[in-house]
């Protein structure tokens, strides 16, 4: 970033230079030469003052930058520390969930506990069986603002658009990822409330590209884990002096009656769209707290232990239950539908090896009835749902910022694990309209697969990364693809 | 329950007793219908304003020719459709006017939206076009219209109303005599009661189908109806949901199977309307026909002269209606589309669609199927061999016929060939014709069977206490029979 703020400047006066010349050369009011020459030299000259006061101001923002990144590089105390980063150039930057960085400077202004953030990815994702379903989309804009209220309470906040363009006739979405108060009860304990993050996985509180490897998050963490997964709620959270961190909370619920039994065209037909489409049991039926129905509320528990350097165990586990779908008048009240998602995770970082694995686990009870109700469906709501991965990443070049870091990742998914009153959906078959688009024939994709992915995050500092990957479809072989990705964060 | 059934079944045996007794349509006695107003439909908690309507929804004596009102098409006992058999019906000042299209059931029409045309596709509206803006707009016509009721205008309804005494008192005791003074107000207010009536009297929505008691848990599907209603659900096969859902919409608390839209499904000619003939005479005493309107937009060189497009005219809002939707006459793109009906009941409301082209539920699904694969139509590039694998319904022969009974020369011969594409070729059961050599229908006979049986459940006057008193037509019966057949030969 440095390197490049210099050659931007000078291009900058350059142009400006260039300018002004151009605006002298076409004043036909002048007409004395020597007037106009002693005009430019004074425009030299007041150019080369402005000049040199914006190399002292960079310079001085390079001691400050300097001394913010000690600053941040210092561990976080105890109460705040979320995970083992994934990168020394992560570990730089602050995670949007902890607490937002303290001033370099001591503070003079209100504005001084003002934190602003941001992250953002631009996928170009390239099927390789179905080319014609090639897309290229700036897949997340995001931006944070956080508030310090003193040494124990800060605000912190994520506003994300998704696809760009937000409109009525636009495919985009706008929408608050987290909102919530966070105040330190004492050095170990913290509360939370608001719209807050679940704390499932590795993945859903780090979410930002530089903090995974892969194009897109891998499948797991989206269609069983629906990263990223928040909820309106309040929690405790704490670390022990032997470093398991606990996190436990009361959060809204999900919502059934949200669920789409009629699809009449698959709800994807490539695997962005499985990523994007909110297909899976909790994607589909999460309310992100948009006027939520608040009738039931749920529960959740994780614990990490972070106690050895380099590791990371923890496990977690949400119950609740759910809003359901509204019986018809007259009907006998049903029974409730109870959800209970449950994961394991590790992720060990010996020497320049990053490895991780993480299995989930979903299931909701009593939906025969519901199933029942709509047989022949493409679509009906899974008893349970599954998946796991394992992944490995290893830093094969590291060097003045730069660092190169090829990985492997084999996963598995089940959206449809097991039914009750079906005996699972229909997959219809043949070539038939997946979409309303005239002559847009294709094929309906099963709800579970194994997917191989290799590729390469290159870093270019802490805050940019370029990725490539490549991922293997065993099932849904049509999803095949190649993948490239821009994404930044800071 | 009990008692109105009872009175459906006593209207139903007048109406039959006027069928043998040749009017050729059911109603006719005004007196008769609404003998006893005591225990009327209307009795009970409605309003004022809809027992009125009750009284001139049977009033005959409104029409010109003394022996049409609202009942003599939408008769109480057969869901409020026709019982004429008839594609389309009878009226004018000697009942012998054929009309434009096909009577309608009116059970479940006043839960009908609003129209409402959003990015070009509509929704909602009344009548087969919704041309009308309420179902009070809607009720206005029939009194007025040249092939119904026949009067000339809104004064000589209220003539007539003036010397039908009962009808007279009960109005008058509704809206006052002064208005009588304003036909066109009076008439409006006439409509109004006619359309509380429809909107408040139970048996217009009586939701009592057995469907209807399956979904409350208070019977069972047998395996035929569950198999068809999963057929019907199941987008690579019927796909009939897509536009006829079974699932609960924003429209109800129940399923309505509609979801009001629009569409242009291309169903062929009627020979049996007059006004398709090449010389439009009456059916009953060969009487040039005069009211027949021709569209503005349809081709010159078309093959035929009059063609009913729905959407885009010839019909267009009367100009009395207060919220008259556009006219679409100069939007082609929607010339075609008819409002997607209702299937309750649809068992009880031969012949089918909205010029009354087919006889039986299994023609009309026969059609669905083979629509673009019948090799008889000469206009299909790809036709589909007869025998195993292929069409089983060639024998048939094709749907598109020419006056004279052959295969007519255009495949949609009920449109303008410059509209062809306007037919809905995007969707299951439609079978894409763009495919080399075409596939397979997507039923077959079997599971036409089996979609029949299940539509039969959707006839209202199911009581679970008496399952075997349900009443289903013919049709329903022969499905049945051949279903458990079928089920023995298994």
């Amino acid at each position: 970033m440095k390197t490049q703020t210099k050659p931007s400047l000078r291009v900058l006066l350059a142009l400006a230079a260039l300018g002004a010349a151009g605006v002298s050369q076409a004043d036909p009011a002048t007409s004395d030469a020597d007037a106009r020459e002693q005009k430019l030299e004074r425009r030299v000259e007041e150019l080369a003052q402005e000049l040199q006061a914006v190399q002292t101001e960079l310079q001085a923002l390079k001691t400050q930058n300097q001394a913010t990144a000690a600053t941040r590089a210092a561990p976080p105390p105890p109460a705040q520390q979320q995970q083992p980063v994934q990168t020394a150039e992560v570990a730089a930057s602050p995670a949007p969930t902890a607490v937002p960085a303290a001033p370099a400077a001591p503070a003079s202004s209100p504005l001084d506990n003002l934190s602003l953030w941001g992250y953002g990815e631009v996928y170009y994702t390239h099927p390789t069986q179905e080319p014609k379903r090639t897309e290229f989309d700036l897949a997340r804009a995001v931006f944070g603002i956080g508030y310090k209220f003193d040494e124990r309470t800060l605000f912190n906040s994520e506003y994300e658009i998704e696809h760009a363009v937000s409109s009525a006739n636009d495919v985009g979405e706008f929408e608050v990822e987290q909102f919530y108060i966070d105040r330190l009860l004492s050095d170990q304990v913290g509360v939370r409330a608001g719209l807050i993050l679940m704390p499932f996985g590795l993945l859903n509180e780090f979410h930002e590209p530089t903090n995974f490897y892969g194009v897109q998050r891998n499948f797991v963490e989206t269609l069983i884990i629906p990263s990223t997964w928040r909820e309106g709620g309040a929690a405790l959270h704490g670390e022990t002096e032997f470093g398991l961190a606990w996190n436990a909370g009361i959060t809204s619920d999900q919502d059934l009656s949200k669920w789409n039994f009629a699809p009449e065209f698959p709800q994807y037909v490539t695997a962005l769209d499985l990523e994007d489409n909110d297909v899976a049991p909790l994607q589909a039926t999460h309310q992100e707290l948009a006027l939520a129905k608040g009738q039931h509320l749920a529960q959740y528990l994780a614990l990490n232990y972070n106690g050895v350097p380099g590791l990371k165990v923890g496990a977690s586990i949400f119950n609740g239950k759910l809003a359901t779908v509204p019986a018809p008048p007259n009907a006998p009240v049903p029974d409730d539908q109870h959800l209970t998602l449950w994961e394991a995770h590790a992720r060990w970082m010996p020497g320049n090896f990053d490895i991780s694995a993480l299995y989930a686990h979903g299931a909701i009870t009593n939906l025969a009835a519901i199933n029942a109700e709509n047989p022949g469906s493409p679509n009906p709501i899974p008893s349970s749902f599954l998946g796991y991965y394992g992944q490995v990443a290893y830093t094969a070049w590291n060097r003045g910022g730069y660092r190169f870091a090829p990985f492997v990742r084999w996963e598995h998914y089940n959206m449809g694990a097991s039914y009750e009153g079906v005996s699972g959906p229909v997959v219809p078959t043949g070539l038939v309209p997946v979409s309303a688009a005239p002559g847009d024939y294709g094929y309906w994709p099963q709800r579970f697969d194994r997917v191989w992915t290799f590729g390469a995050n290159y870093y270019l500092g802490p805050h940019l990364v370029l990725k490539v990957d490549y991922q293997s479809f065993q099932v849904n072989t049509d999803f095949s693809r190649y993948d490239l990705g821009l994404g930044l964060n800071f | 329950m009990a008692k109105r059934q009872t009175v459906f079944a006593a209207l139903a045996l007048l109406c039959t007793g006027i069928i043998s007794g040749g009017l050729g349509g059911c109603g006719g006695d005004s007196e008769a219908r609404v003998a006893e107003p005591g225990s009327s439909p209307a009795a009970g908690s409605e309003s004022p304003a809809a027992k009125l309507g009750f009284q001139l929804f049977g009033d005959t004596s409104l029409s010109v020719s003394g022996r049409q009102a609202c009942v003599t098409c939408h008769v109480p006992s057969n869901a409020y459709a026709a019982t004429d058999g008839l594609s389309v019906p009878l009226g004018g000042p000697d009942m012998s006017l054929p009309g434009l299209r096909n009577a309608p059931s009116l059970r479940y029409a006043s839960l009908t939206p609003p129209f409402t045309i959003v990015a070009g596709s509509a929704t909602g509206g009344f009548f087969r076009d919704g041309r009308a803006s309420s179902l009070a707009a809607q009720a206005e016509q029939p009194f007025v219209t040249a092939f119904e009721m026949a009067n000339q205008n809104a004064a000589e309804v209220i003539s007539r109303l003036q010397n039908s005494p009962k009808s007279l008192a009960q109005f008058i005791a509704v809206y006052g005599a002064d208005v009588l003074n304003d036909p066109e107000a009076a008439l409006q207010d006439m409509a109004q009661a006619i359309a509380a009536y429809e909107t408040e009297d139970p048996s217009f929505h009586p939701f009592s189908s057995k469907f209807d008691f399956w979904l409350a848990g208070e019977t069972q599907l047998t395996s035929v109806e569950q198999r068809g209603l999963a057929l019907f659900n199941d987008p690579s096969r019927g796909n009939c949901t897509a536009c006829h859902p079974s699932q609960r919409q924003g429209y109800s608390e129940h399923p309505l199977f509609t979801d009001f839209t629009y569409d242009n499904i291309g169903v062929p000619r009627n020979w049996k309307i007059a006004a398709n003939l090449p010389h439009p005479v009456s059916p009953v005493n060969g009487a040039a026909l005069t009211y027949i309107p021709i569209a503005a937009n349809i081709p010159a060189d078309s093959e035929y002269t009059y063609y009913d497009l729905g959407l885009c005219g010839p019909l267009e809002p009367a100009a009395t209606d207060p919220h008259p939707r556009p006219v679409f006459s100069d939007t082609t793109s929607l010339c075609g589309q008819f409002k997607v009906p209702t299937l309750r009941n649809i068992a009880l409301t031969a012949p089918y669609f909205h010029n009354g082209v087919f006889g039986t539920l299994e023609e009309v699904l026969e059609w669905y199927v083979t629509r673009d694969i019948n090799n008889n139509v000469g206009n299909n590039p790809n036709p589909v061999p007869a025998g195993p694998g292929g069409n089983p319904y060639v024998a048939a022969g094709s749907f598109y016929l020419a006056a004279d009974g052959t295969a007519d020369r255009f495949e949609y011969n009920d449109l303008p060939v410059e509209f062809d594409a306007n037919v809905n070729v995007g969707e299951v059961p439609y079978t894409p014709p763009t495919f080399a050599g075409g596939q397979a229908p997507t039923l077959t006979a079997d599971d036409i069977t089996a979609i029949i049986t299940f539509l039969c459940t959707l006839t209202d006057g199911f009581d679970p206490d008496h399952p075997d008193a349900y009443a289903l037509p013919e049709q329903c019966q022969a499905a049945v029979a051949a279903s458990s057949q079928s089920s023995m030969a298994d």
